[in-house]
């Protein structure tokens, strides 16, 4: 029993006590007084409240160490933020989402504690999607020996959603340094445990992983909370493997100020709740054992009465966020190049493949910078270095620490590429986000997280990787290995979306995406790779910015706005219509969607007055859309004619040839449009 | 044999309902005891114990015992009999049916305490307990979410069997 513990109630120095007492305390008035501030209409529209979680989450702060953990607070963790050092003014500061507020200036919810600068991470608010940033940044500790831990909190109910399964095996599988605490309170807001899973003992669906320890502690208790989260600590770092708290704690509130309890909780049960308070059982333990008088805890909570009282003051005199700066962090500054300030060359030199230019720019960029990686599923055994190949001989030269595998779980892929990237900033990731750009929609709430990750944290983090995928059709795939996902990611800010359709282009543009800091969406076409009409000289240093499209064809009568497969169909239309209608066809590469070149279309536009867009992904919802609506917007004066579209049927691609071949553009497709336009 | 005290919270109420069934079994001889803040001294002042523990939440002590553990934990129970008994559920709370009892229970023989009223685990459904010592139980587990007309019967049996085991 508790005779061999550490912390214990007749044991622990009086000072330990005190302190304790003095969170839990503060903790506890700002949580209570945290509805009052809606009711005024000043803020904190979203709390939810930690009252009966006291004991995990004093703990969970208490063995946080700034100078080698790293926390990732979930939304109910406000003492686990106080506890691991957030002060009265800063929690408020959240709470009622000032320009001074730590976690992300009042641009994500309240309730959503962070401190960046003490590795206090800025958490979405999908409940348990930051384990996959846990295990991403114990990947970063094992790599670089830190001895640390990287603590995941979140409640028990988060621990139904697959990623979080993906994140534990993940982490069991690679044996990473990462403490998952579920913090169990029987409910997922209305939703009993028993219809989350079959095991109230959550974390014990767990128990058949290896590598992994699983602990149980009562979280409404200090001492057994400190006991159980300071050993289950010291054993991650002996072992380095990871370990599951789960805490059994009460709600003693609603879920959130949005919930009301009363509506599937009887009075018996509110009552039994409220009954075992943990921070009055913690008061009256310190006056049964005689370690503080009442008067001495009253003196404490005079204090901390006078503290909330302050702490409400400077909150309150603090900025609001300004409007104007809503365009502030949507992505980082990207790298920029001296040498090829246009991302264009001289030409000269032996054609390499698309393939090659890729893979070569990858192994130059691994030389480059030793705080690169590359994983995905696929990548590297033995000789095989990706489905296609791209990534070949690259463990050979770099290693398998930098060069791996990953499971087949696109979320744990990206999730942990933005978790690796949190511990350390000169750490540059490319993942092949998955098999084809098809399989690619198991990551898309990582995709989205990472997407706002800048942003939201106001600047303090973002994830510094380069989502590879192989894309589109013309190999006869069907629905699983050709489609186009540009159309529909290209309303996600915060990502930059690039899509070269030649090899130079392809090099210049990876380690342009390399370089920088923020994620870039890196779309292959897949049916190029080995292609000779891609293929081009590519020097060894070549870098293409953000942005900026390629004029691959001058012309003056008609301009062909394309990217990806489409350009050497565009190309071949554009010669075409030259050798048999003396029409003059500007061919534009844009290579990089997001950003747009919207200067190069709009000049183009001006001098030919006619424009055709043509994209493989399909012609409805197509990105498209949004390059003939800028020019309707921006250059209607100057047209002589419709901005016409061509692209793919409003259907999924079939895999016979024949139907293939009826759905996705092609040259007679685009020349029919581009000739019906020029004679408009 | 000796005075028995029984000891429980009388804030309760399923524990105090089963207190009420074990005094009338025992005619009423027996002392009643509220563990609410209970202290060592009042603890000791007996030989013969009938305890009242209930399982809370997913098998853990109700917070009167659990308030009460730094300082059992450090007194000599040698030369004391000590009979458990307590609630639990076992079809809500499979995982860890009557835990409390097998908790307290090793505590009490941890400090030298005797534990007797050990009780067969036939008639009961549950996956785990802490209290249960290969095909027994250490003490009587009730349940009233889902087996109520069996306390009573039970509970009988039980005050007969200590009834020979009490010294």
């Amino acid at each position: 029993m508790s005779e061999n513990k550490k912390y214990h109630i007749k044991r622990t120095d009086k000072e330990t006590l005190r302190k304790w007492f003095y969170l839990m305390t503060l903790g506890r008035a700002i949580d209570n007084k945290a509805p009052n501030y809606l009711k005024q209409a000043i803020g904190w529209s979203y709390h939810a409240p930690y009252a009966g979680h006291d004991g995990i989450q004093l703990a969970i702060g208490q063995v946080f160490d700034k100078d080698t953990d790293h926390l990732f607070p979930y939304y109910r963790d406000m003492l686990t933020a106080i506890s691991a050092g957030l002060t009265a003014t800063e929690t408020i500061l959240n709470g009622i989402s000032k320009a001074t507020d730590l976690a992300s200036g009042g641009r994500h919810m309240s309730n959503h504690f962070a401190k960046p600068e003490w590795n206090i991470h800025n958490v979405s608010s999908c409940t348990g999607n930051h384990t996959l940033h846990a295990v991403g940044v114990g990947r970063g500790m094992k790599r670089y020996n830190h001895k640390g831990v990287a603590i995941s909190s979140q409640g028990e109910s988060s621990v139904s959603e697959g990623y979080v399964y993906e994140a534990i095996n993940g982490a069991s599988n690679e044996q990473l340094p990462v403490l998952f605490v579920f913090q169990d309170n029987g409910y997922g807001i209305s939703v009993p445990k028993k219809d989350q899973t079959a095991n109230r003992k959550v974390a014990n669906n767990f128990s058949g992983l290896k590598n992994l320890k699983i602990y149980h502690c009562n979280g409404k208790d200090v001492f057994d909370s400190m006991n159980t989260m300071e050993e289950a600590k010291q054993w991650i770092i002996e072992n380095q493997q990871p370990a599951i708290v789960q805490a059994n704690c009460v709600r003693m509130h609603s879920h959130s100020n949005s919930d009301r309890h009363e509506l599937y909780r009887d009075e018996h049960e509110r009552n039994y709740v409220i009954e075992y308070d943990p921070l009055e059982k913690y008061r009256r333990m310190l006056l049964r054992y005689e370690r503080f008088t009442e008067e001495e805890l009253q003196e404490i909570e005079k204090q901390v009465k006078d503290e909330v009282k302050k702490a409400h003051k400077e909150a309150m005199a603090a900025p609001d966020p300004d409007p104007e700066s809503i365009f502030d962090f949507v992505s980082p500054e990207p790298y920029v190049s001296t040498k090829y300030p246009q991302g264009l060359h001289s030409g000269e030199g032996t054609p390499m493949k698309l393939i090659e230019g890729i893979n070569e720019t990858l192994k130059a960029e691994f030389r480059h910078n030793p705080d690169t990686y590359i994983w995905g599923q696929d990548i590297a055994n033995k000789d095989k270095g990706g489905i296609f190949n791209v990534s070949k001989g690259m463990q050979q030269e770099f290693g398998i620490e930098r060069v791996f595998n990953a499971p087949i779980a696109e979320d744990y892929i990206m999730g942990t590429a933005n978790g690796m990237s949190r511990f350390k900033d000169n750490i540059r990731i490319v993942v092949e986000g998955a098999e084809f750009a098809d399989y690619f929609w198991p990551a898309m709430e990582q995709y989205i997280e990472s997407s706002h990750d800048y942003w939201r944290s106001n600047g303090a983090f973002a994830p510094n990787v380069t989502i590879r995928l192989a894309s589109g059709g013309y190999i006869g795939g069907g629905l699983y290995h050709s489609q186009n996902i540009e159309g529909a990611l290209a309303s996600i800010p915060g990502v930059r979306i690039v899509y070269p359709s030649y090899a130079d282009d392809a090099a210049g543009l990876l380690r342009t995406s390399m370089r920088s800091k923020g994620l870039t969406l890196f779309l292959e076409p897949k049916a190029l790779y080995n292609d000779p009409v891609a293929s081009a000289p590519v020097p060894d240093d070549f870098e293409v910015p953000f942005g900026k499209a390629r004029v691959r064809r001058e012309g003056s009568d008609l301009t062909i706005i394309t990217y990806g497969n489409t350009t050497h169909m565009c190309m071949t239309v554009a010669k075409k219509l030259e050798e048999e209608e003396g029409v003059k066809a500007e061919v534009i590469d844009l290579r990089s969607l997001v950003p747009l070149d919207e200067e190069t279309i709009l000049a183009s536009v001006k001098k030919t007055g006619k424009v055709l867009v043509v994209h493989e992904d399909k012609v409805f919802g197509g990105f498209g859309g949004e390059v003939a609506s800028i020019i309707t917007e921006r250059a209607f004066e100057w047209l002589d004619g419709p901005v016409k579209r061509v692209g793919s049927t409003f259907t999924p691609v079939g895999f016979n040839r024949i139907l293939e071949a009826a759905i996705l553009p092609n040259v007679d497709k685009i020349y029919e449009a581009a000739s019906d336009l020029v004679n408009y | 044999m000796k005075d028995i005290a029984i000891l429980y919270s009388f804030n309760t109420q399923k524990t105090s309902r089963a207190a009420k069934m074990i005094q009338e079994s025992f005619g009423g001889k027996l002392k009643q005891v509220n563990v609410e803040n209970i202290t060592k001294e009042e603890f000791l002042a007996y030989e013969n114990y009938i305890l009242g523990v209930p399982t809370w939440f997913d098998g853990e002590l109700p917070n009167y015992w659990d308030e009460f553990m730094p300082d059992l934990e450090e007194v000599n129970l040698k030369g004391k009999t000590f009979a458990l008994y307590g609630a639990g559920d076992q079809v809500g709370y499979p995982e860890n049916f009557v835990d409390a009892i097998g908790l307290l229970g090793k505590v009490i023989e941890e400090r030298g305490g005797k534990l007797i009223g050990f009780t067969k685990n036939e008639g009961y459904t549950f996956e785990n307990s802490k209290a249960l010592r290969g095909d027994v139980f250490c003490g009587l587990p009730l349940d009233f979410e889902n087996q109520a007309r069996q306390a009573k019967p039970r509970i009988a049996a039980w005050v007969e069997q200590l009834k020979k085991e009490f010294k």
